[in-house]
Order: structure tokens, then C-alpha cells, then sequence
């Protein structure tokens, strides 16, 4: 270690299969501040580590709610109270043309809240991130398969992380610089 | 990797297929009686039988149509539940000879059979007696049979044979033909739909008819899929095929269907209430009053907003209990649906006379659905047990039984 800080200890895998396997044995172990990393999404992982379902559903259901409700609200805003005129003989509260802005503004607000949601909760954009400090880790978009224990978990520490990463029969273990 | 199990259906379907053809049977011969009786209830037994009809041929139809989608895209839900389409698409047979009441005994409720009574309708009937008279009606509902059927047998065959012979060909060959198929299917279902259905009221056209057909048909045959599918997880050889992320993927299906059928169904009345012309409009003032406003409110809030928003929800998906309760809740919205849309309709003996909500229910509303139901279930069953429940052969069974464990 070369005087720099450390952000944690990762381990390289060869099969999605050992990637799960140790990520269970993390788990068991007590590590909490982990994350694995895949060239392609691997749906066991989430509940071998132990990752929580994203809040992210809650909140797009709620941006659709208000996206209807504001929707509904210009309309009725604008047509009764502001400016109230007679389209085609029509009630100024007239609900079946209200829908389609209304539907459309909830679309609108679901979307959004989808993308700057997701956003949001990744921490992205994100210029710079330890992990890319080990040069194998460019394989992590290609075949490899990595494992993380950074070093703010309660559990951590050096020697013991990574005589216990070493244990689950990785390809190779770096520690993680800042 | 797969199992060597035998994939035949459990022995209950055996005891199903007796109980249906009991009902179905008791049913049947209730209504023909009834409508041995008295002109007026013989309108009504078939009328009635019509209402079954459109509800149980439209599961034959729709799950046609689902197979030709399923060929087109492909997907794990497709695999698993194609023997389950196949056998409701070779009910089609069945449903072919249950409309033969309707054929023969077509100048009871169909108004335009007759000459008009009021000078408007007599205008609207020459303008449009050409295209609807009897021969004609009757020749093309032997030709949407008769090429839904030839759909439904190249399906059938081709799933056959590659069971017997493992031809991965034949999946391609599949594909190819659902292409084209597609768009004879939706083209057939519009024009089906409005001769079967539309014409109860003679006065009334509307060009997006068909699609509320195609959604409405395509909503129920999933949700009697997914139905089917959930009991059949519970027990051999199915608990060791389905998962609960193919009840995912069929649950989002489902919640298209649900928010297809509403789009559809509100831009048909977004249009006729904005153009606001009296030849369209009164088509929807019937429904608002004298009771069938009800019916009307009730489709808006159970057959479309509480499913939409129960079906947002994932673990709802997930769990087949769940998902197959709200199956059996929206197979049951699709009766509201089609009693909406046929039991407004003028009555012949009536001389072309609307009734009120209350005076057109009849306890033939409630037989036929029975009566229809328990002969189709009950060949639906016979055609089931005939193949294995999943296509065995099938170069995706393996990666689609895969998909389902995974978490």
C-alpha cells in the first residue's frame, strides 16, 4: 500500500456462478458495504448480497399521481376559474376532453420522475469512481466478474478482508485505492 | 437439464370435463326449451346465447391471436403457456357449430333481417342493405370461421409435429405465418365483430368496433390463461415447469390489455362525445340512462381503474394466487363489458323497442353464460389432455423454464 487511502478490497471472478457464490459468503460473513459488478445483469445477485428493491417504483408512482393531478388542475384552472369560455356548446368543466392532456401529463411526470429518479438514487453522473484504479477492472464490461468490500463496512479490516477474500478461491485480489 | 417427467395434464381436468359437460348440458336444454315457448323468449334465449357466444368464442379467438403474437416475439410466457392457447384455439371447432343457433335463428334478434318500421331507418337499411343482407352476413361468418380455423390447424399441426420430430424448422415456419396471419386475424376480428355485434343495433357504426374487439378478446384469453396456468403450478407436472417470473411477464401482459381496452374503448367515446352528432351519440346516451349508466360507471372504476392500479404492483404479479384472483375478477368485468354492449341493443319482437337495465335482465343472461361455458370448458378440457402440457421440443422450452426459476 502506497500511502494512498483505501477504498476497499475487490476479488475477480471467472463465472457468473463463483461471482453469486462468493457474494453469499460475503454476506454470511456480516459485510454490508459491498457491491458486485457483471458484464451483464445477473438476477441472483440482488438477493445474494442482500440488496434492497430500489424505492425507485414508489416514486414514479407518485410523479404519475401528481402529473395527473397538476394536469387536471391547468385544465380546470384555465377553463373555469381564469378563462372561462363555451367550446361547442359544451360545460366549462368538461372531464372527457380533460383527459387526454391530463393522461399525457401524467405520463410526462412518471417519465420523468423514472429517469432523473434513477439518476438520482445511482448518484449519477458519477466522473469518478475508485474501482477504475485497478487497471483489470476494464474487464469488468467484458468477461470478468468482480467483487467489492469497501473499507467503510463496520467489518472491515484490512489483514482479515483480505485473508477472507482470498478464501473464496478468486482469479486474483487488489486492494481498491481512493 | 430438463427432467424426463410426463407432461400430461393432472387427472382432475378429467373430473372438470364432467362437471362442465353436466352444466353445459342442463344449460343448453333449459334455453331451448325457453325458447320453444313464446317468440319473445326465444329472442331472448338467443340473445342470451349470443352473449355466452361472444365471451367464450372470444377466449377461441383471442388466444389465436395470442399465439400468432407470441410466434412473432417469442418470449419464455409464450412456451409455457402455448399448449394452454393451442387447446382454447382448437375450442374454435366447438364455437364454429355454437354459433349455428345464431345463424338459423338470425331474423329473431338482428333488426335489419326485417324491413324497416320509421322512415330513417328505412334509409339507413338500403343505404346499407347491400353490404348487410342475410346471404351475404351468413357467407362471411362461414369465411372468418373458415379462415380462423385454417389459422388455428397450421398452428396446431406444425406444435404437433414438432413434439413428434423436433424440427426446430418448424418454429420458423410458425413465424413466417404469423406475420402475414396477423393481419388477416385483425382484419377478420373487425369484420367478425361487426356483424356479429355492432348490427344488433342497426343504426350505430364505428371504425375502431373491431379493435375493441381484439383487445377485449385478447384481455380475457389472458386472464383465463393465467388462471388455468396458476392451478395447473400448484400441481405435477406444471410445478416443475412454471415460476413466478413467467406470472410476472403474463401479469404485465395483462395489465397492457386492461390499459389497451380502456384507450380504446374511451377514444371511441372521446370521439362520438366531441363530434356530438345525433347518429353516433345516442349509441352512448342509451348506456348512460335508464340503468345501464350503472354498468357503465362500473366498468369505468372495476373493469379499468382498481385492476390498473392492483397490477402495478409487482408482488401482485408475482404470487399466482394473487394474480389468478385478479384473473377470474376481470374475467368477470368482461361479462359487464359485453352485457354493455349487446343488452342496450333494440329488440326485434319489440319492434325495435330499447329497455331499461332492469327489464332487459333475464334469467337466460345468467344460464347462457353457463350453458355456453360449460360445453366449451368442457371440450376446451377433452383438448387439453390430448398433448403434453408444454411444447417438448421446443428449442426455447429449456431457457423459458430457466427464466421462470430465476429470482
Amino acid at each position: 500500500m502506497s500511502g494512498k487511502k483505501l477504498y476497499g478490497i475487490m476479488a475477480e471472478f471467472d463465472t457468473p456462478t463463483e461471482l453469486v457464490d462468493a457474494a453469499r459468503k460475503v454476506r454470511e460473513a456480516g459485510y454490508t458495504k459491498t457491491d458486485a459488478f457483471s458484464p451483464f445483469p445477473i438476477h441472483e445477485i440482488d438477493e445474494a448480497l442482500g440488496i434492497r428493491r430500489s424505492i425507485l417504483p414508489f416514486l414514479v408512482f407518485g410523479g404519475g399521481v401528481l402529473g395527473l393531478l397538476l394536469g387536471l388542475g391547468l385544465q380546470y384552472y384555465t377553463h373555469v376559474i381564469d378563462y372561462p369560455i363555451i367550446v361547442g356548446g359544451r360545460p366549462h368543466f368538461s372531464l372527457p376532453a380533460f383527459v387526454p392532456p391530463a393522461y399525457e401529463l401524467t405520463i410526462l411526470l412518471a417519465a420523468f420522475t423514472a429517469v432523473f429518479g434513477m439518476l438520482f438514487l445511482n448518484g449519477l453522473p458519477m466522473p469518478y469512481h475508485p474501482v477504475f484504479n485497478v487497471p483489470r477492472f476494464a474487464l469488468a464490461s467484458r468477461d470478468k466478474f468482480f467483487l467489492l468490500i469497501e473499507s467503510k463496512d463496520p467489518k472491515f479490516n484490512y489483514e482479515e478482508t483480505r485473508k477472507f477474500m482470498e478464501s473464496l478461491n478468486p482469479q486474483e485480489v487488489f486492494d481498491v485505492e481512493e | 437439464m430438463t427432467p424426463q417427467i410426463s407432461y400430461e395434464a393432472p387427472k382432475e381436468i378429467g373430473k372438470f370435463k364432467q362437471i362442465a359437460l353436466g352444466v353445459g348440458g342442463l344449460g343448453t336444454v333449459a334455453l331451448i326449451i325457453a325458447a320453444l315457448i313464446s317468440e319473445q323468449m326465444r329472442e331472448q334465449a338467443l340473445r342470451s346465447w349470443l352473449f355466452g357466444f361472444i365471451f367464450w368464442a372470444g377466449i377461441s379467438i383471442g388466444s389465436l391471436g395470442i399465439l400468432l403474437l407470441q410466434y412473432l416475439t417469442g418470449g419464455a410466457w409464450g412456451v409455457v403457456t402455448r399448449r394452454i392457447l393451442e387447446a382454447s384455439s382448437r375450442t374454435l371447432v366447438l364455437a364454429a357449430i355454437m354459433f349455428l343457433p345464431i345463424v338459423f335463428g338470425a331474423t329473431f334478434i338482428y333488426e335489419w333481417t326485417h324491413p324497416a318500421k320509421d322512415e330513417t331507418l328505412k334509409r339507413i337499411l338500403e343505404h346499407r342493405a347491400p353490404y348487410l343482407n342475410l346471404p351475404s352476413w351468413i357467407l362471411r361468418t362461414v369465411v372468418y370461421f373458415g379462415l380462423l380455423l385454417l389459422m388455428v390447424y397450421l398452428l396446431n399441426k406444425w406444435s404437433k409435429q414438432m413434439d413428434e420430430t423436433g424440427d426446430w424448422q418448424l418454429l420458423k415456419k410458425a413465424s413466417q405465418f404469423s406475420g402475414p396471419a396477423m393481419v388477416f386475424y385483425v382484419l377478420l376480428v373487425t369484420f367478425a365483430s361487426i356483424d356479429w355485434v355492432l348490427t344488433l343495433d342497426p343504426h350505430f357504426y364505428s371504425t375502431i368496433w373491431g379493435f375493441l374487439f381484439l383487445a377485449g378478446w385478447g384481455l380475457s384469453s389472458y386472464a383465463f390463461t393465467i388462471l388455468l396456468l396458476a392451478w395447473l403450478s400448484y400441481r405435477e407436472p406444471m410445478n416443475q415447469v412454471v415460476g413466478r417470473r413467467h406470472f410476472h411477464d403474463l401479469g404485465k401482459l395483462l395489465l397492457a390489455f386492461v390499459m389497451l381496452w380502456a384507450y380504446l374503448n374511451f377514444s371511441q367515446f372521446l370521439i362520438i362525445w366531441s363530434g356530438n352528432i345525433p347518429e353516433e351519440t345516442f349509441w352512448y346516451l342509451e348506456r348512460m340512462e335508464s340503468g345501464w349508466g350503472a354498468i357503465g360507471i362500473i366498468l369505468i372504476t372495476l373493469h379499468f381503474a382498481f385492476p390498473f392500479v392492483v397490477l402495478l404492483s409487482r408482488d401482485v404479479k408475482r404470487n399466482p394466487k394473487w394474480i389468478a384472483s385478479m384473473a377470474i375478477f376481470i374475467l368477470l368485468m368482461r361479462f359487464f363489458d359485453y352485457y354493455y354492449t349487446i343488452g342496450p341493443a333494440p329488440r326485434v319482437s319489440l319492434h325495435g323497442a330499447k329497455l331499461m337495465l332492469m327489464e332487459s335482465l333475464s334469467w337466460m343472461d345468467f344460464v347462457a353464460p353457463f350453458a355456453v361455458g360449460g360445453l366449451w370448458l368442457w371440450y376446451f378440457f377433452g383438448e387439453l389432455q390430448k398433448r403434453p402440457l408444454v411444447p417438448i421440443n421446443d428449442p426455447f422450452l429449456e431457457p423459458a423454464i430457466e427464466h421462470g426459476r430465476a429470482h
